[in-house]
């Protein structure tokens, strides 16, 4: 009955058919699960619209930045950005952040988001789909491919993070709640207390384990089988959160992304959690923009260097991806409050084990539109070339974790032709 | 019948004209319209027309002044939506006809031809494409080109195999869900006597107890999240407006109270008490409405607002309002009150009104709507509008975003792309009248204000789909649209879906949009089993006065609500599709757990709020909006800790109390062991059948595999402790706390019961729905 139940599934594509989701999480047993060993991805979100101009392809030109000249623009090995040192209230300013990690850092300016619409570029940067409210994210679709019977597979602190339905999202608030559920089957989590003497307890697991398989070989709505199995799978793999008690610092840092980050790292380190999206808002900056800018992009910044900076004390970081993006880009000019308005063209960065840095692909022009690149060589090509958008990269992201061809992510297709496939794009 | 079948049916009546069909046919024959009508309903219409051309070819929409003007079938009910398909298949069939060389005007103009306003639509050679081609090539030989596909004729009626709840566990889901208790021995008495024809009366009365409308503001406000303004709650109260009364908590004479540190509590209790009743109030016109019998449309009508006797102190009206309470020390007694326009520090500010009150247009007009939706000098209420239609006529008007080929350039190119450019009129000319209704409400940090210079002129000017709101009607302009809003059919299919969403935990199926997809006719016709569901409860609704109590009575005994199972595997693709969505299924929410846990145990377990209660998917109606469907393991740990807690704190403290008052175990004791005789296991069996029963709603047979299983856990757990050496002859510390009286254990039967309990706590029937 459950061979016939998968192979049902696969035949009619629904949320669990691939071999590391559902099947896993029916093979799920009492066992605790070795933990997961990585990659770890991590997506850092900058919520409502930065300006790239302020970071990796600056301008300088046409009224387009007010706090900087072209001639002012920096540079480190490949890279060009705007100066914010003098500028910046706090935080990681440019010339610190391209010091750091410019050598790995791997940038890809005139990104085309196609919508100038916060919700609908959200979704599209988040999944590669536009038009869909269905597909995952791509946290949690290599969540889903990865790492299904983590307790903590997918985490996320806010941004758009739409699971598809092949994996449960976990949102983790605060690093002291991890304390307390760390040790489910001991009174207020102090293991020298358990609820039941060990014999009962396993009895207790037994029995649950007993209930699940006949309850699996009866009859049922598609929706009570996901049910159970998701159920079963959270009860019997939550045991596993044990081993993040050792990984939560003492000390909770003050700012939102290191916040965000001790919680996703603690998870990473533990084994228990494959991705998770990382964010910060306020970016939407229609009223002095130049003064947000300048608080927020530092303040992001800083974030992803405390995060990179701590996994390399949990000696993680050669297993960490960083996909560093935001929904939308701001417009070339300044509206009448100094602000400036929605843009479609943007920017996004990576770094990570496999991508080669120090390398800047794509490009806007003088009037901070898009340039096309030949997604062979990608190298800008303004007559012949695609231009980049969410799927272009999403599929690449695919590729690169290995996931492109599972189950799920069939699934959930992106349409990109096998032409426009961006080509060696990773180094 | 299926469409499909009546298309086969008329094919196979009207073979004989075959053949006969030429140029002449653009005057329809009649046999013909028959397959047409299907054929457009089903491909035409649910494909392409309302995907794709509705969205400007409409009154109200940027092509509404071309030759081709549909008529939204959602905007009507009963049988004047087939009248809008039919006047839409008229459309359709003359662009079809009309033709530019030898060519359709409709295939030409939808791939970006003859100039088309609204650019490409749809690809040449796509689906889309490909299901008109095929209607206009029908208009001229109206035989389907190739036989209905076999899935479609051979479709089995939606619902069959699949199996219902019983009675008895469809008043429990009933009970617990909307009014958190356990039915009633005479409930379930009347129900096994009469079947389902008993629960709409016994609804009846479930629909008039107080916990039923706790249920309801917290189910209403997943949808509308008024509670989750970004400010103090009393600052819903403008300073321009009311800066002389809103703070009046912190002037309130609390000298009686002589101790400092009383006193000082006192006026926190007093502040906390103002907020409560602040958040609340939207939420509370939600429960006088359905309380009351009243019309549904009063969410969006209402003429007056609910206000507490603190509240009205922040208003600035409690003493005049003194003697309408029945208790004026009560911060949480509502009464419905007519604000007076408001008077402002500035008095070029103040409201104008025809009628000297303020314009209350039910929620919508609430200052806590406005605080929670707040609006921006760019955004120009335009967050309200999306609200408005998503919220009150179901519409997310940001859910597909229309592709642009070049965004940027577009925004470069024009001027005014939001009123130039058709990629973005497409939206906005819908957005940005209703947008403009919210007008006089422009203050940031406050809520009533016009803006200085008035209105902008570089959007749409203020309306509702087409209709322009008279200059005369400005000052009332969200009641002109609340009365508009209330006439349309789809507000009434919105409020049938948001009571669907308050019992099921999700929203209705969206139409199926990849054309591509192989399993797009599955998905279809799972979309238009609830759109049909949707349509009846909600004609009925309107046909009753709009009372909510109806809907939910609807709900509860559609086979949407009773289905519980497959009778047998489905047995291909299809058919898994179409029933995908099936069943209520839900996980409970943090509030719901509590809640059943106190009806089950008869309090509740007190730990599912604040920061646990978010770990375990719950919303804080600011950042987190949606709750957690599935559950991750962080939830699944908070499940262990629940069940091993709840079961440690109610077992022994049960056995504690004279059998009559036990909750869980009336008919055994302790002192029972298994094994020891077969009357003793009979007692242990029939009191693992009551614990089903209890817990997890199921009516087990004593000698079902499942009472059997319990019994195991049961019995194993004493028999292995009887092997151990050392135990305590008494419960653990922690979990004898609190008795009645002593309960010893030494035979350890206790702590199996409490193995017993936490095992059944862990059950999908007891932490779903």
């Amino acid at each position: 009955m459950r061979r016939d139940f998968l192979k049902l599934c696969g035949l009619a594509g629904l949320g669990f058919a691939c071999s590391g989701g559902l099947s896993s999480l029916l093979r799920a047993d009492t066992k605790e699960q070795a933990p997961y060993e990585g990659p770890y991805y991590v997506v850092f979100n900058a919520s409502g619209g930065w300006d790239t101009t302020y970071l990796m392809d600056p301008k300088g030109i046409g009224g387009i930045n007010r706090l900087y000249e072209e001639g002012d623009i920096l540079t480190q090995g490949n890279h060009k950005f705007a100066p914010t040192e003098k500028h910046k209230t706090g935080g990681m300013s440019n010339e610190e952040f391209y010091k750091d990690f410019g050598s790995e850092l791997l940038v890809l300016n005139g990104l085309d988001y196609s919508v100038n619409n916060h919700s609908p570029g959200a979704r599209y940067m988040a999944t590669g789909k536009l038009d869909s409210l269905a597909y995952p994210t791509f946290a949690a679709l290599v969540a889903a491919c990865k790492g299904p019977t983590c307790p903590l597979s997918f985490l996320t602190f806010g941004n758009y993070s739409a699971t598809g339905n092949i994996v449960a999202m976990s949102r983790v608030p605060y690093l002291p709640s991890l304390q307390r559920i760390a040790n489910a089957d001991s009174i207020e989590g102090n293991q020298r207390s358990p609820y039941h003497d060990d014999f009962a307890l396993v009895r207790i697991e037994q029995a649950m384990k007993d209930q699940h398989d006949a309850r699996i070989k009866q009859p049922a709505l598609p929706r009570q089988e996901r049910a159970e199995s998701m159920l079963y799978a959270a009860q019997v793999n939550s045991k596993a959160m044990e081993r993040i008690t050792p990984h939560i610092p003492k000390n909770v840092p003050k700012e939102r992304l290191a916040q965000q980050g001790e919680i996703a790292l603690a998870s990473f380190k533990a084994g228990v959690c494959v991705s998770a999206n990382l964010s910060i808002g306020q970016f939407d900056s229609h009223a002095n923009n130049d003064v947000d800018q300048m608080k927020l992009l530092p303040e992001f910044l800083a974030g992803v260097a405390y995060f990179i900076r701590r996994a390399e004390e949990l000696q993680i970081r050669d297993k960490l991806v960083v996909v560093i993006q935001s929904e939308m880009g701001r417009t070339p000019t300044y509206n009448q409050g100094k602000g400036k308005d929605h843009w479609s063209i943007g920017s996004i960065m990576f770094i990570g084990p496999g991508i080669k840095g120090n390398r800047v692909l794509g490009a806007t022009d003088e009037k901070q539109f898009g340039v096309a690149i030949d997604p062979k060589s990608l190298a800008l090509d303004k007559e012949k070339g695609i231009r980049v958008r969410p799927e272009h990269i999403h599929e690449a992201l695919r590729q690169f974790a290995g996931i492109a061809d599972h189950t799920h992510s069939k699934k959930f297709p992106l349409g990109v032709a096998d032409k426009e496939l961006l080509q060696g794009f990773w180094g | 019948m299926h469409p499909a079948l009546w298309m086969v049916a008329c094919f196979l009546a009207f073979v004989p004209h075959v053949g006969r069909t030429d140029d002449k046919a653009t005057k329809e024959v009649p046999c013909c319209a028959p397959v047409n009508a299907a054929f457009f309903a089903d491909e035409v219409w649910a494909k392409v027309g309302a995907l794709e051309c509705l969205k400007c070819h409409k009154v109200g929409g940027d092509a509404e002044d071309t030759q081709f003007v549909l008529l939204d079938p959602k905007r009507v009910q009963g049988d004047e939506q087939a009248e809008a398909l039919r006047s839409n298949r008229e459309a359709f069939t003359r662009m079809a006809r009309a033709k530019e060389g030898d060519q359709s005007r409709l295939l030409l103009k939808v791939v970006g031809g003859l100039d088309h306003g609204g650019k490409q639509v749809l690809k040449p050679d796509s689906a889309g494409h490909k299901v008109l081609m095929e209607f206009v090539r029908r208009l001229y030989a109206p035989l389907p080109k190739s036989p209905v596909p076999a899935d479609l004729t051979n479709a089995p009626p939606f619902f069959e195999g699949v199996a219902m709840l019983d009675d008895r566990r469809l008043l429990r889901r009933i009970t617990l869900s909307l009014s958190g208790r356990l039915p009633t021995d005479t409930e379930l008495a009347e129900v096994s006597r009469d079947g389902l024809k008993a629960v709409p009366t016994l609804v009846d009365s479930v629909l008039k107890e107080d916990a039923f409308y706790d249920r309801l503001r917290e189910g209403f406000n997943d949808i509308f999240l008024t509670v989750g303004y970004d400010d103090v709650p009393e600052n819903a109260l403008s300073y321009e407006h009311f800066s002389t009364t809103r703070g009046w908590t912190q002037k309130f004479d609390l000298s009686h109270i002589t101790d400092e540190a009383e006193r000082r509590k006192a006026g926190y209790k007093l502040s906390d008490d103002y907020r409560k009743a602040m958040l609340g109030e939207p939420m509370k016109l939600i429960e006088h409405i359905v309380r009351n019998d009243r019309s549904f449309t009063e969410i969006i009508t209402a003429d007056y607002i609910m206000v507490t006797p603190y509240t009205a102190r922040g208003y600035g009206i409690y003493e005049e309002l003194k003697p309408t309470f029945k208790n004026p020390d009560d911060p949480l007694e509502y009464v419905p009150v007519k604000l007076k326009a408001l008077i402002s520090r500035d008095k070029r500010d103040d409201q104008e009104s025809a009628t000297g009150f303020y314009p209350h247009a039910g929620i919508l007009s609430t200052f806590q709507y406005m605080k929670r939706y707040p609006t921006t000098e760019t955004n120009r209420n335009r967050l309200r509008a999306r609200m408005y239609f998503q919220q009150f006529l179901g519409i997310d008007v940001l859910e597909l975003a229309a592709r642009v080929s070049d965004a940027a350039a577009v925004t470069a190119k024009f001027e005014i792309p939001t009123m130039q450019a058709s990629e973005c009129v497409v939206c906005h000319k819908t957005i940005d009248p209703v947008a403009g209704l919210f007008q006089d409400y422009w203050k940031f940090e406050g809520v009533y204000g016009r803006r200085k210079g008035g209105w902008f002129t570089d959007m749409f000017g203020a309306g509702f789909e087409g209709e322009d709101l008279p200059a005369e009607e400005r000052w009332r302009s969200l009641q002109w649209l609340g009365e508009r809003t209330a006439k349309d059919p789809r507000f009434a299919s919105t409020m049938v879906e948001h009571v669907y969403y308050i019992l099921t935990g999700r929203k209705m199926l969206q139409p199926p949009k990849d054309l591509e997809d192989p399993l797009f006719a599955a998905k279809q016709r799972a979309y238009q089993e609830q759109r049909k569901t949707v349509e009846r409860i909600a004609t009925k609704f309107a046909q009753t006065g709009f009372n909510l109590k109806e809907v939910f009575k609807d709900w509860v005994v559609s086979d949407f609500y009773r289905a519980d199972g497959l009778a047998t595997v489905a047995a291909n693709p299809q058919r898994q599709t179409e029933l995908d969505d099936l069943g209520v299924v839900r996980m409970l929410a943090p509030e719901q757990v509590e809640r059943k846990v106190a009806a089950i145990f008869g309090k509740p377990w007190g730990r599912l709020h604040e920061q646990t209660a978010m770990l375990y998917g719950g919303i804080d109606s600011k950042e987190v909006t949606e709750r957690a469907t599935d559950p991750s393991g962080a939830m699944g740990a908070i499940q262990r800790i629940l069940s091993n807690d709840v079961a440690c704190k109610h077992v022994a403290l049960d056995f504690s109390r004279e059998p009559a008052a036990r909750l869980l175990f009336p008919n055994i004791e302790p002192d029972v062991l298994p094994g020891s005789s077969p009357e003793n296991d009979a007692k242990i069996r029939q009191a693992i059948v009551h614990l089903h029963q209890r817990i997890i709603g199921r009516s087990d047979a004593v000698d079902s595999p499942e009472v059997e299983r319990s019994y195991q856990l049961f019995a194993g757990v004493v028999s292995d402790a009887s092997q151990r050496k050392g135990i305590d002859p008494r419960e653990a510390y922690s979990c004898r706390q609190g008795l009645l009286a002593e309960v010893p254990d030494p035979k350890y039967t206790v702590r199996a019961w409490r193995a017993v309990v936490t095992y059944l706590l862990r059950h999908q029937e007891f932490l779903y729905e």
